[in-house]
């Protein structure tokens, strides 16, 4: 049995230091008593039942909470493009550059601002009860950013604090375009717990890219949670780019609630040592003539073990509804592990919905073939291993960003 | 300069190749024919190298046995098959593949291997001659290429590698008579006295397109008859049953 004696102590000092509203203030507290009803996730639960999480979170039995000083973004990340930043160093903001009327890049203050509904989700009121920090971004009605907004989301080698909670928002307005490129980098070798929990709204046709990016991650234990809510014909395309990562769940929650919305959800993950990495969707088609399309690739090598939980729900009304899902993994080794649980719950009867799951190691033809035009195996395999995540990069609609991945992709 | 001396295949313990005996001269071209199940596929893989066949004999090629060597390595001394059915690999981007290709072949000769600006020059002159669309090369290796194209890209990857020995594994399956034209022109072309052919086929067609030297007929893993371009139309005539046990 977990003992959260020691974090309900850290709970009692974090909310004495914290300067808010009384509102916050309960809001925390019931979020905290919340999260220990059912403590943290096990595997007994059908929706943690893969999750990396439900093992290593058993390791946080207290949280330390000290600022680090003076850290900054080393140059070697920063993208060399045109970009708004928003720079992230352990946890802390500490610059945005934004010199266009149109939108805002704000410190999330206002965390109230997110939708404060209990959930039955222990880790993410964990994170309603201990979140500090984040970002806080606003589209104005008609306005389509210039550029693409960098999040820079580092973790230097020794981060003090031993749990971050993030909390963003992120609002279109009606007619509103953005493009936002999350860039997660994990240098420490402590371990350290991470949870962010990002709300996307995305008002009347108003259409958000989100590129995401993590990679080396050898240690810390993240949850990341994005839910969005989509008006009619807004569009959101998420991609999300995960490189030896361990212990991490991206969880996404999109609900497509105005008609002629649409969803792309494309994720790959590329995977080592014993790194375990799960992704979970679930997509509401809550409004009639919705779309939606989840492309998910895995490939894993030596020890390692991935998840995919992908669901699509078909809410009575939401007829002529157009949802798709395919996951593919390539299992490199007899060690590792993949986890795939393709779900369709439909209540409508005029609907389109497909899904489709399959794992397997390289296809020997297509390797003779390779190696009978001089190509060695070894690079005949790594030809055919980044062909095969080519395949969701492929996805992304914006060239710029396609590019970007394909040489990241190159350079592994 | 391709010496094939009692070459035996076999997998899993059923013989398919039963000691064939062939030599093939420099700038020579060579037919095989023979019906279904005579082992025209497997002496195409076991020349090239395909794994999972038990061979025996050898396979003498630039003062090699290219028993002895893997399919990349044979690939790399001048061996070339050109498949009956191309693969398809989604992802993987026909241009990037090809420079993969000649560059690995061009490393392993010692040459400097060719930067994409190059290549591009060299692949553009070659792919018009094929009537080959740009476009297709941008497109992931033989994906939703018609049967034409797929031939034709195989074409185009012999005339950029450049190899000395040629084998043919039924290009003409699944062409049209344009195609078929195109393809084999492209094949005349690379003709030449430093290029040796090894064309395998159950019709006489081709050879209208391609003459060769010489005519085989393969039946039950052993060459029972050789002759020239006249013996494939004395085939086509009569068929194999008078050479078929």
């Amino acid at each position: 049995m977990q003992d959260y004696n020691n974090i309900k102590v850290n709970f009692d000092h974090f909310i004495q230091s914290l300067k808010t509203t009384t509102d916050d203030l309960e809001f925390r507290k019931k979020s905290f008593n919340h999260f220990l009803q059912k403590g943290y996730p096990v595997t007994k639960d059908e929706n943690w039942k893969y999750s990396p999480l439900t093992k290593d979170l058993k390791k946080f039995t207290k949280f330390d909470f000290v600022k680090n000083q003076s850290d900054t973004l080393p140059n070697e990340v920063k993208e060399l493009y045109d970009h708004y930043s928003i720079v992230f160093v352990d946890g802390s903001l500490i610059s945005s550059d934004i010199n266009e009327t149109g939108f805002s890049i704000k410190k999330n203050n206002s965390f109230l601002k997110s939708v404060k509904k209990e959930g039955d989700n222990p880790i993410l009121n964990l994170n309603n009860a201990f979140a500090e920090t984040g970002y806080l971004i606003e589209i104005e009605q008609g306005y389509s950013v210039s550029k693409p907004i960098v999040i820079y989301n580092y973790f230097s080698k020794n981060p003090h604090s031993s749990f971050f909670s993030f909390k963003n928002f992120i609002l279109l307005n009606e007619e509103s375009k953005a493009l936002i490129f999350e860039k997660n980098i994990y240098l420490s070798d402590r371990e350290y717990l991470i949870t962010s929990n990002t709300e996307v709204f995305l008002g009347k046709n108003s259409e958000l890219k989100k590129y995401n990016l993590n990679y080396n991650n050898k240690y810390s234990t993240i949850f990341n949670y994005i839910k969005a809510n989509l008006d009619m014909l807004a569009s959101f395309e998420c991609f999300t780019f995960s490189h030896d990562i361990n212990s991490c769940r991206d969880e996404l929650i999109i609900n497509l609630n105005g008609k002629d919305s649409f969803a792309s959800i494309n994720a790959l993950q590329l995977q080592h040592s014993n790194f375990v990495h799960e992704i979970k969707l679930q997509i509401n088609h809550n409004e009639e003539f919705t779309k939606s399309s989840q492309f998910v690739k895995s490939v894993l090598h030596e020890n390692s073990t991935a998840v995919f939980q992908g669901k699509i729900f078909v809410d009575s009304k939401a007829q002529k509804t157009d949802g798709y899902q395919l996951s593919r993994a390539l299992l490199l080794s007899d060690n590792v592990k993949f986890f795939s649980k393709p779900e369709l719950e439909i209540y409508a009867d005029d609907v389109k919905c497909s899904h489709g799951s399959s794992s397997g190691s390289i296809d020997n033809e297509s390797i003779f073939y390779l190696r009978s035009r001089g190509i060695d195996e070894k690079s005949a395999k790594q030809l055919m291993i980044n062909g095969f995540l080519a395949e969701v990069i492929d996805k992304i609609s914006n060239k710029q960003f396609r590019d970007i991945f394909i040489n990241r992709l190159g350079g592994i | 300069m391709i010496e094939i001396k009692n070459l035996k295949a076999s997998v899993e313990d059923k013989e398919i190749l039963k000691g064939l005996n062939l030599s093939i001269g420099k700038g020579e071209v060579h037919a095989i024919m023979g019906p279904n199940g005579s082992g025209k596929s497997t002496l195409s893989y076991a020349l090239s190298g395909k794994e999972g066949y038990h061979l025996e004999g050898e396979v003498i090629f630039n003062k090699k046995n290219l028993l002895e060597l893997n399919a990349e390595e044979r690939a790399q001394q001048g061996v070339f098959l050109a498949f009956q059915y191309p693969i398809e690999i989604p992802g993987v981007f026909t241009n990037n593949f090809l420079r993969t290709s000649l560059n690995s072949i061009r490393k392993a000769n010692g040459q400097k291997e060719l930067n994409a600006v190059e290549f591009l020059k060299i692949v553009k002159e070659k792919s018009a001659e094929l009537k080959i669309d740009p476009e297709m090369l941008a497109r992931p290796l033989n994906v939703g290429f018609s049967g034409g194209e797929k031939k034709r890209n195989e074409i185009l990857q012999m005339s950029l590698l450049e190899p000395s020995f040629v084998i043919m594994d039924e290009t003409d399956s699944g062409l049209d008579i344009d195609a078929l034209k195109i393809v084999s022109n492209g094949v005349n072309t690379l003709r030449s006295q430093d290029r040796s052919f090894l064309i395998i086929t159950h019709y006489q067609r081709l050879l209208n397109y391609i003459k060769p030297d010489f005519v085989h007929v393969l039946s039950d893993g052993k060459i029972v008859k050789t002759g020239d371009w006249k013996l494939a139309l004395e085939l086509e005539n009569d068929g194999y049953g008078k050479f078929v046990n």
